[in-house]
């Protein structure tokens, strides 16, 4: 259900979360994955290379997830990119903000690969209704 | 056995970057209490905490996410201004700090990190509680378990609601039914007895920055650095090729000129190669002495606080690079000297004033390359030291005789502190004091063929310089010869090479010396200091100085100066005798530990203090 063969793009400050995140979406079977360490090199990435899926860290420097998730979704090229939005906290105001910037989903750290695969398997749903 | 089978890499990866991360958040710690209300400082400090907690969730180290998470929750509280700053807050999350750095030390031998003092949690609590005015749900600390599963129909509940209205009211209803049981299941998880709960003691991690974790086994290297590396080895493969071809032309017999000049330039060019290829090798170990110095701001901050003095440590030149074994080596000696520089060096506010000075004193620390050799120097602005008082010191403590210690000049008063044994504190602190210092420090520094030198001066300040070469991988050596064997000395240890005219020789005490500028110092014959049997007189001496003393070393000729590489000696470990190299020639050269090789005979000699004496009854 998950094509395999979609390009990832994993954010994230952190490098050992980047390769947490990479590891469990080999997990999954998904190895094209390149990464970016905030927002910001993010956005150059995303607006310079292809990219199907974004799984983002919210807190970062320079540039948090969720100003990536606002600028992505501003931009005419990439505003229908399913965004995973990663963090730590499962407050409510956290998950309003995400869902009202247009975040695709929310997972709370630390997570399994099987709830990874779960978010993703719901993304892919409402985007082939 | 480990705790964390099949996860090594990756708590490897996990502890390198954390690490440099809380060390990061440490000092921003230290500048949090000169500028308490920087938004920026209190963000980045959150931010540590919470990328912290994240990668422990994933590792499952359950006790370090419960501590990150408080601490987390308490600078979110901070930079929304729902508290204030105070230094018993501050105290508390020093603490919280030492206690995650205490947990990194125990997660690198592979072993879980046990829950955090029940006291320090409650002191969180507390603090996060303080001054709110609902204590409601302060302490969410996720479980280790995947709590994450629990908002599954959160995220879709709210999402929906979301999509559809575009506003956020009309969702907390179904929320709160999916907290709750978030909140609860946490709760149990850390299972801190709140009977146990005691206030956190003030003092409670003065030595964390002592506590020697085992040295690191990996390295992060700049790419540029690993791709010069590659291409040198590329292009000395392509002149290995070109010499293979040379040599069969040679060996078939074609001797001619322009095959014999393209021998010669391959070398050339093979030489030249070799030589860049080992300093790029080189440079993929060394690492910014930024690395050691971030750790000693709070080290400073906790000692001043202890002992209540207003102290600023002030880094410079952390950008230098430096081998990476001589950084881990390097810290002991360096913890060491900025808790004396804390300690003994500078003055309370109180005895500063009234002398004058500014209340908050000043300690440097700097590094900076100078040529071939790494400088660090720690500064103070204290009361310096008294040449006196340390001369009399040392006697009261029979470290050296009264003749001796009169015999000294000031900076050679200034050298008796790395005598083993002396302490200038009458009270022993818990801080410093305790005597084993400064000559171990002193011996550390030599092993990495360092120098110390100490200047001082009486109610203006001290200053220590460490004096080290870039890399231990590579020893630039004199090669000399004593009883028909070549031997290697460190370079960095010789003056000058003199010829040895016999008439010069004066017996001052029944010891050979000789007068080189109006100094006069004594004469060693390399083969007395190895106890051999002399084949021939000594030709030539060689000025050799190292920390305080000067000597003449008697060689009966010398080869010439070499950059080797010292392999050690498996099994034997003949006195004073580092290693061995292999010369040009293909022969093995000794290399010679000086420090060593004199030790051990002022030992032999008499009981004392010979390091100052420079004892030597040696017939010449």
């Amino acid at each position: 259900m998950i094509d395999k063969n979609m390009r990832f793009l994993v954010v994230d400050d952190f490098s050992t979360m980047r390769r947490i995140v990479r590891n469990l979406l080999k997990e999954l079977g998904i190895t094209n994955v390149d990464e970016a360490e905030d927002g910001q090199v993010a956005l150059h990435k995303l607006k310079t290379q292809h990219f199907d899926f974004i799984v983002s860290d919210w807190n970062m420097p320079n540039m948090t997830g969720i100003e990536l998730l606002r600028a992505v979704r501003a931009d005419p090229q990439l505003k229908t990119l399913p965004f995973l939005m990663i963090t730590a906290e499962a407050k409510r105001e956290n998950i309003i903000e995400a869902a009202t910037a247009g975040a695709s989903g929310y997972i709370v750290k630390p997570f399994t690969a099987a709830t990874l695969e779960e978010k993703m398997g719901k993304i892919f749903q409402s985007l082939n209704k | 056995m480990s705790d964390f089978a099949g996860m090594e890499d990756l708590m490897q990866d996990f502890l390198l970057e954390s690490t440099e991360l809380l060390s990061d958040v440490d000092n921003k710690l230290c500048e949090l209490e000169k500028r308490p209300n920087d938004k920026a400082l209190l963000n980045d400090i959150f931010r540590g905490f919470h990328t912290i907690k994240g990668g422990a969730g994933f590792l499952n180290v359950s006790a370090m996410v419960t501590i990150c998470h408080r601490t987390e929750n308490l600078f979110d509280k901070l930079r929304n201004g729902e508290l204030p700053l105070s230094s018993e807050l501050m105290d508390v999350i020093l603490d919280a700090t030492g206690v995650v750095r205490g947990m990194f030390t125990t997660l690198s031998q592979g072993l879980s990190p046990a829950a955090p003092d029940a006291g320090l949690l409650a002191a969180l609590d507390s603090a996060l509680a303080g001054n709110l005015a609902s204590p409601a749900a302060p302490v969410a600390a996720p479980a280790a378990t995947p709590a994450a599963a629990a908002n599954t129909p959160d995220w879709n509940v709210l999402h929906a609601a979301v999509a559809k209205t575009e506003t956020p009211a009309a969702a907390p209803a179904a929320v709160a039914v999916v907290a709750a049981p978030v909140v609860e299941a946490v709760v149990e998880a850390p299972a801190m007895p709140v009977a146990a709960a005691k206030p956190v003691p003030a003092k409670m991690a003065p030595q964390q920055g002592m506590a020697s974790a085992p040295p690191e086994n990996t390295i992060r290297i700049d790419t540029v650095r690993l791709d010069q590396v590659l291409n040198l080895s590329g292009e000395i493969g392509l002149t290995k090729n070109r010499l293979t071809t040379l040599r069969t032309e040679i060996l078939q017999g074609n001797m001619e000129t322009n095959t014999l000049r393209s021998l010669d330039e391959a070398i050339s060019q093979l030489d030249l190669l070799v030589s860049d290829l080992q300093n790029a090798v080189m440079k993929t170990r060394m690492q910014p002495i930024g690395r050691l110095f971030q750790k000693y701001p709070r080290l400073a901050r906790d000692l001043a606080r202890q002992l209540g003095k207003e102290v600023e440590l002030v880094i410079t030149g952390e950008e230098t690079e430096l081998d990476k074994t001589m950084i881990e080596d390097l810290n002991d000696p360096l913890v060491h000297l900025v808790r004396n520089a804390v300690d003994h060096g500078v003055e309370s506010s109180e005895e500063r004033i009234s002398v004058g000075k500014k209340p908050q004193s000043l300690v440097q620390l700097s590094a900076e390359q100078v040529g071939d050799h790494i400088v660090i120097e720690i500064t103070d602005d204290g009361k310096g030291m008294n040449p006196e008082a340390l001369r009399r010191k040392a006697i009261e403590k029979g470290l050296i005789d009264a003749e001796t210690a009169n015999g000294l000049d000031e900076k050679q008063c200034l050298q008796l502190i790395f005598l083993p044994g002396f302490s200038t504190k009458d009270q022993i602190s818990n801080v410093s004091g305790r005597g084993v210092g400064m000559d171990v420090v002193r011996t550390n520094i030599q092993k990495l063929n360092g120098r110390i030198d100490i200047n001082s001066e009486q109610g203006v300040g001290t200053r220590i310089s460490i004096s080290l070469p870039l890399t231990l991988a590579i020893l630039p050596v004199l090669v000399v010869r004593a009883c028909n064997q070549p031997f290697a000395v460190p370079l960095a240890m010789v003056r000058e090479i003199i010829p040895i005219d016999v008439s010069a020789i004066q017996e001052v005490s029944g010891r050979p010396t000789i007068v080189v500028r109006d100094e006069i110092l004594p004469l060693k014959t390399l083969a007395n200091l190895l106890n051999w049997a002399p084949t021939q007189k000594p030709q030539f001496g060689v000025l050799m100085q190292s920390a305080e003393k000067s000597f003449i070393l008697a060689v009966d000729s010398f080869v010439g100066r070499d950059d080797v590489v010292i392999k050690p000696l498996q099994n034997i470990r003949p006195k004073g005798v580092a290693g061995a190299t292999l010369s040009g020639d293909g022969s093995v050269v000794l290399v010679l530990d000086m420090e060593d090789l004199l030790t051990g005979q002022a030992d032999a000699q008499s009981g004392g203090a010979m390091m100052l004496r420079n004892a030597d009854n040696y017939s010449y």
